[in-house]
């Protein structure tokens, strides 16, 4: 069981410092390529620390502890995933130690023409078949073992319905729980990405989480998103809504082992919702989190 | 259908459905491809096509600001449709994305036109500063190796001003119309990392030199073109230009 750090908040370079060394978080979660820039190195790319970047992010973080949620690794790419990642990820272990770090379960890489590797530009969704599972369990084990700290997986929110699928694995769930399964790592449940999908294809959000493997879920993330052409976004761009804080507080009192809650936002929108509103937003998640421990205790 | 295949044709069609065969390539069955047929009419992809541009356009206009912020909308708005259909704005990463987007641009633009010298100002701006925490001045004496191979700084460049650079800068920075394009007077200025500033004018002999290099070239061809050494060794000491390969690489 991880040590259970309570209420955290992405670090945005943007945002005044005073914010991260206010009593609202217990620990930041860090992008390191939003620290990072991407070099050509032969006829490969290279994912550098920026040293400048890191220093500013350190000093604003102070002494809280740090998770690691990374975005380029695309551990669900069949042509392999991104080793420039891994690479920076080594660097940035050795520099600043992480207590957990998580990734997307997507893939956002395909193979180009003459051995090349083309971004795609939006993280797609796995099919929920055997050689998916297999694939990214197998990879999911070797970071585990390479990292030596907890390996978390994000449940993504998807837009296309009719994905492939094998009837031993079946849906996006059973693909998370065969993972699991598989290869030992953990699950960052992002109940936005839960509410996004039962929103938009018709699915009870409580019986997902129930069909999910709660006894591995390590972080779970909170956030906001809009409404557009009859969807609804995984946006990142605003308050929670009421009903993820209803299901926040259904998966706290079922999942044993969470060990952090985090408000997620992108850069750009949490400068214009500004401090204020983010920290009313940490405190809720903390009122939840505090009840809900004082009940499992 | 393998993942490989189903992940490269949904991939392919996110990344630039009006592309000419997404599919090519793929062994896929008529059934698979009745499948794709129907996923693609579906309204969830067609969702995550919008998103998918939405994300590309957002990162481009982010990359290619200032010279985005001066075009027409109508040709802004062609620039980016014609960038992110041809796969542009997929890159996370703003310097690399502003490097590609900004040639992209500046081989739609009229040349000459302020537009354009915004353009390769913007890019050298960004690319000194991306340079500038790293930068350490190569050793000069590596200019008496033999051979010695050198490039243009891969954190520089060059932007030229058809008349007097300010007033072009003033209108931008007031949000005015430009200036009409000058045919007389023109002014070449250099951007390094390891100038104050980022940036100074360039002389005639170091834009001539810059314009040698479009390609890597032996310091001795350079001085038997008529290129001075002195004039290469200031260029190298601030990073307009660097040492190509070894034996001379720093």
């Amino acid at each position: 069981m991880i040590q259970p750090l309570g209420i955290g908040f992405p670090y945005i370079a943007q945002l005044p410092p005073d914010l991260y060394r206010s009593s609202l978080m217990s620990f930041v979660e860090v992008t390191p390529e939003t620290i990072c820039r991407q070099r050509a190195a032969d006829r490969d790319v290279a994912i550098e620390i920026v040293p400048d970047q890191l220093d500013q992010a350190r000093q604003t973080c102070a002494d809280l502890p740090i998770v690691v949620h990374g975005v380029e690794l695309s551990i669900g790419s069949a042509q392999g995933w991104n080793p420039a990642y891994i690479d920076m990820l080594d660097t940035f272990q050795a520099l600043w130690p992480f207590v957990w770090h998580s990734e997307h379960l997507g893939f956002q890489t395909i193979p180009g023409d003459n051995g090349t590797t083309l971004e795609v530009g939006v993280p797609l969704p796995v099919p929920p078949t055997k050689e998916a599972a297999d694939l990214i369990a197998q990879r999911a084990a070797e970071i585990c073992r390479r990292y030596k700290v907890p390996f978390l997986l994000e449940n993504p929110a998807y837009y296309i319905a009719d994905l492939p699928s094998d009837p031993e694995i079946g849906d996006d769930i059973g693909l998370i729980s065969a993972i699991m399964r598989q290869s030992g790592c953990f699950l960052l449940l992002d109940l936005h990405n839960v509410h996004c999908n039962a929103l938009n294809h018709g699915i009870d959000p409580f019986a997902t989480i129930d069909r999910a493997p709660l006894d591995r879920v390590v972080e779970i993330h909170v956030a906001g998103g809009a409404s557009r052409d009859g969807f609804w976004m995984d946006g990142h761009n605003g308050p929670v809504p009421g009903r993820v804080w209803d299901l926040l507080e259904y998966t706290l009192a079922r999942a044993p082992n969470v060990a952090g809650v985090v408000f997620e936002m992108l850069d750009e929108f949490a400068v214009r919702l500004g401090v204020d509103a983010i920290a009313n937003e940490l405190q809720h998640a903390a009122t939840i989190w505090n009840r809900c421990r004082r009940r499992a205790a | 259908m393998t993942l490989l295949d189903f992940q490269t044709a949904l991939g392919r069609l996110v990344r630039a459905p009006d592309g000419s065969d997404p599919l090519r390539s793929l062994r896929l069955t008529d059934h698979e491809r009745t499948r794709l047929d129907s996923l693609i009419r579906s309204a969830g992809y067609r969702f995550t096509v919008e998103v998918q541009r939405s994300w590309c356009v957002g990162r481009a206009t982010s990359a290619g600001y200032l010279t985005l912020s001066i075009l027409p909308t109508d040709l802004r708005t062609r620039l980016l449709d014609e960038w992110t259909n041809s796969g542009g704005g997929t890159s996370s990463f703003f310097a690399a994305e502003a490097e590609t987007l900004l040639d992209f641009i500046a081989a739609h633009i009229p040349n000459p036109s302020h537009e354009l010298t915004v353009c390769r100002l913007e890019q050298a701006t960004l690319r000194a500063n991306e340079g500038v925490a790293t930068f350490i001045a190569p050793d000069p004496v590596e200019l008496d190796r033999s051979p010695c191979l050198l490039g243009r700084g891969r954190h520089a460049g060059i932007a030229n001003f058809h008349g007097e650079p300010h007033p072009v800068v003033s209108a931008l920075l007031a949000h005015k119309p430009l200036p009409p394009v000058s045919s007389i007077a023109e002014v070449t200025v250099l951007f390094a990392p390891g100038l104050d500033h980022l940036c100074r004018p360039a002389s005639a002999a170091e834009a001539d030199l810059w314009q040698a290099l479009t390609g890597l070239l032996e310091l001795t061809e350079l001085l038997r073109r008529g290129h001075h050494r002195e004039d290469v060794a200031a260029m190298l000491q601030c990073g307009a230009l660097e040492y190509a390969n070894d034996p001379c690489a720093p």
